[in-house]
């Protein structure tokens, strides 16, 4: 009996990139394997549909990337895939790409790479809190510029300050690991408080309100999803400790980008470190003008060996729903 | 009469902290010469400075008088016993002329350990993972940079030398260890204080072969002048990273520009040059390394508290007859 066909929908120039040796060995055993090439959503719907080279495929690697030429996995695409899609395995551990209601309903299961991404992540919302603290970004252009320290002002230690952390997960966690070595005392926020306790010393605080108020810093590690779209507004942001800090390397989304801007020019933010923003590649111009805060393109995890590691999980978990154990990684939407 | 201090430079933090430890103790008088020459003439019999006690130095007042080097320091009056330098690196104070004339010279070690080492930490992420180019890159209007992922790498499981185990290499391991690091020293002599993950390893080229990232925490002498040589970088592995919080003159900066242009250093974070407040402009120009003007303790909490402790030396001096923190040239 032939193989089960696998399509991988990732970067529509290169594929997977670091893991090609394992695409065929580990993958290439259990499943034919497909390369994306249509080049249009229009294209793609045609090769899913009967006759087309994609209409018998019963998996599906997926990276964001793919969306530059079929875009995202919204309703309708999810809708065009054939009834043989069993499993779409997400590389990423953010999926806000994808519609899972839309999966659910078709029967197919949904898996991200949750853990991979939790050290690379988690050290960039270290350097964007100390940078946010200190003051860096403009300390560097000085020294490019040949101003040295002319108009530098005194900066902030995270030694000692309050870390509140939105969102205790995986990331949160390593975060919370790397920060608490700077002796920031730390406090978070989950939607149910997280039994057994972390192996490190942290406070819950079951009112996001009661943390926003006590937070010298205050770190975004939650999904985005129709409930937490926009959730971090006005409002939050005027609960914050005057002159505190916004980090956020969850989703741009999350964050009411006009309230940020806001908080930003009142002084209510002292600064602020961001790694993701709501319409990425596309930045608010407001946002690159600002030299008071540290801005990065989403580099949570671009670093060959995060890359690599996510691609292996996402591989793992199409090798293991094939062989009959089901994914590794479903989503927790899905495993009820 | 109140016994004098006098002020060389300015207290911008520790007022109150000055009030506290010296308020009916000794008198704090501002520097009010206008040249190195006025100076001296101040410290001279019969001049305004001439029966000063003590002296609390920060380098801003250099720019007045120029550095506290041995000519200096044999300018002082004989009245003066106790040089309270504001700083942990002290090697433009002439320590040799102040052993010479049985002054005491201190230091502000501890104070700048914290601020330093998160500086240190903050070079240490921004290099392995490129982050100047990125931001940089965004900034003009662009978004990650193309090719970054090919040099930018993880800090998990990389090996991390900390050269120099003193009070900033101390605080360096501890906060690297949550990164995931694989972490060496190297030191004149073991440091009962080191954390036991943290490996010693006595010979220094044996030490530099094995690291992707090189801190760089040792004072500057004459010993350690250049220090980080040709030899050394060169022993390191292609692509492997230097950070420097320590001195500029540690490192061999036309080497490490040399290592840089041919790809055998992939990265560097300097927070300190040869030359400050110059800094070479082959450095300014390449976009793949992280640059920072000796903001190091550039914060608050640090500058007050290097402020404090060289007012405690002093305080100190003036009771007991000698400070906590007299430099080991001195002793």
């Amino acid at each position: 009996m032939s193989k089960p066909q696998v399509l991988i929908a990732a970067n529509p120039q290169n594929g997977i990139v670091w893991s090609k040796e394992e695409q065929n060995s580990k993958l290439g055993a259990v499943a034919e394997v497909l390369e994306l090439t249509s080049s249009s959503r229009e294209e793609f719907y045609k090769d899913l549909s009967s006759g087309g080279k994609y209409a018998n495929i019963v998996g599906i690697y997926r990276h964001n990337d793919s969306a530059s030429a079929i875009g995202i996995f919204d309703k309708d695409l999810i809708e065009h895939l054939p009834k043989s899609v069993k499993y779409i395995a997400h590389n990423g551990a953010g999926y806000d790409q994808i519609d899972i209601a839309a999966a659910t309903a078709k029967g197919i299961e949904v898996s991200h790479t949750p853990g991979a991404v939790d050290a690379a992540t988690a050290t960039v919302g270290a350097f964007l809190a100390i940078s946010a603290m200190r003051q860096f970004y403009r300390a560097e252009v000085n020294v490019r510029n040949g101003q040295w320290k002319s108009g530098l002002s005194p900066a902030r230690d995270p030694e000692e300050k309050v870390l509140g952390i939105i969102g205790m997960g995986g990331i949160g966690k390593a975060l919370a690991r790397r920060l608490i070595a700077f002796d920031m005392k730390v406090i978070y926020h989950n939607r149910n408080e997280i039994t057994p306790p972390p192996d490190f010393p942290c406070t819950y605080i079951p009112n996001v309100e009661d943390l926003l108020k006590q937070s010298d810093i205050v770190s975004l590690n939650l999904p985005l999803n129709d409930k937490t779209k926009g959730s971090f507004g006005k409002k939050q942001f005027d609960q914050m400790k005057d002159g505190s800090v916004l980090v956020n390397t969850a989703r741009g989304a999350v964050v009411d980008e006009e309230a940020l801007l806001q908080a930003l020019d009142s002084g209510k933010l002292f600064s602020a470190g961001l790694d993701v923003f709501p319409d990425e590649p596309n930045v608010n111009p407001k946002l690159l003008q600002n030299d008071k805060i540290t801005v990065l393109p989403h580099m949570g995890t671009e670093t060959r060996d995060s890359q690599k590691k996510m691609e292996i999980l996402v591989l793992d978990n199409l090798v293991s729903a094939l062989s009959g154990k089901g994914l590794l990684n479903q989503v927790p939407e899905q495993k009820k | 009469m109140a016994p004098k201090i006098l002020l060389m430079g300015e207290l911008f933090w520790a007022g109150p902290d000055a009030e506290e430890l010296l308020g009916g103790i000794a008198e704090l008088v501002p520097m009010k010469s206008q040249s190195r020459e006025e100076f001296f003439k101040d410290c001279a019999p019969g001049g305004r400075y001439s029966d000063i006690v003590g002296i609390y130095h920060e380098h801003l007042s250099d720019k007045i008088v120029g550095p506290p080097n041995d000519e200096l320091i044999n300018a002082l009056p004989s009245t003066c016993r106790w040089f309270a330098h504001k700083g942990a690196g002290y090697d433009s104070v002439g320590v040799k002329a102040a052993k010479a004339r049985g002054m005491g010279v201190s230091n502000t070690p501890g104070a700048v350990d914290e601020a330093t080492a998160t500086t240190a930490v903050f070079l240490l992420i921004a290099t392995m993972r490129r982050f100047s180019w990125c931001e940089a890159n965004l900034r003009a209007g662009g978004f990650n940079p193309p090719g970054v992922e090919e040099s930018a790498r993880d800090l998990s499981g990389k090996t991390v030398g900390i050269l120099g185990m003193g009070g900033i290499g101390l605080k360096m391991a501890n906060y690297i260890r949550p990164f995931g690091c694989n972490l060496l020293y190297h030191n004149r002599r073991p440091n009962s204080l080191a954390p036991p993950d943290v490996k010693y390893v006595s010979e220094l080229y044996n030490f530099l072969g094995q690291l992707d990232v090189l801190m760089v925490s040792i004072p500057l002498s004459e010993k350690t002048r250049g220090f980080v040589g040709e030899k050394e970088i060169r022993t390191m592995k292609k692509g492997s990273i230097i950070v420097n919080t320590a001195r500029g003159p540690v490192i061999d900066e036309e080497a490490m520009i040399k290592a840089l242009q041919d790809g055998h250093l992939g990265s560097v974070g300097l927070d300190v040059f040869t030359k400050e407040p110059e800094v070479d402009q082959r450095l300014k120009d390449m976009k793949h390394i992280t640059l920072l003007p000796h903001v190091g303790t550039e914060n608050q909490d640090a500058r007050r508290k290097m402020e404090r402790t060289a007012l405690v030396n002093l305080k100190e001096f003036l009771t007991t007859g000698t400070g906590p923190n007299l430099v080991p040239e001195c002793q």
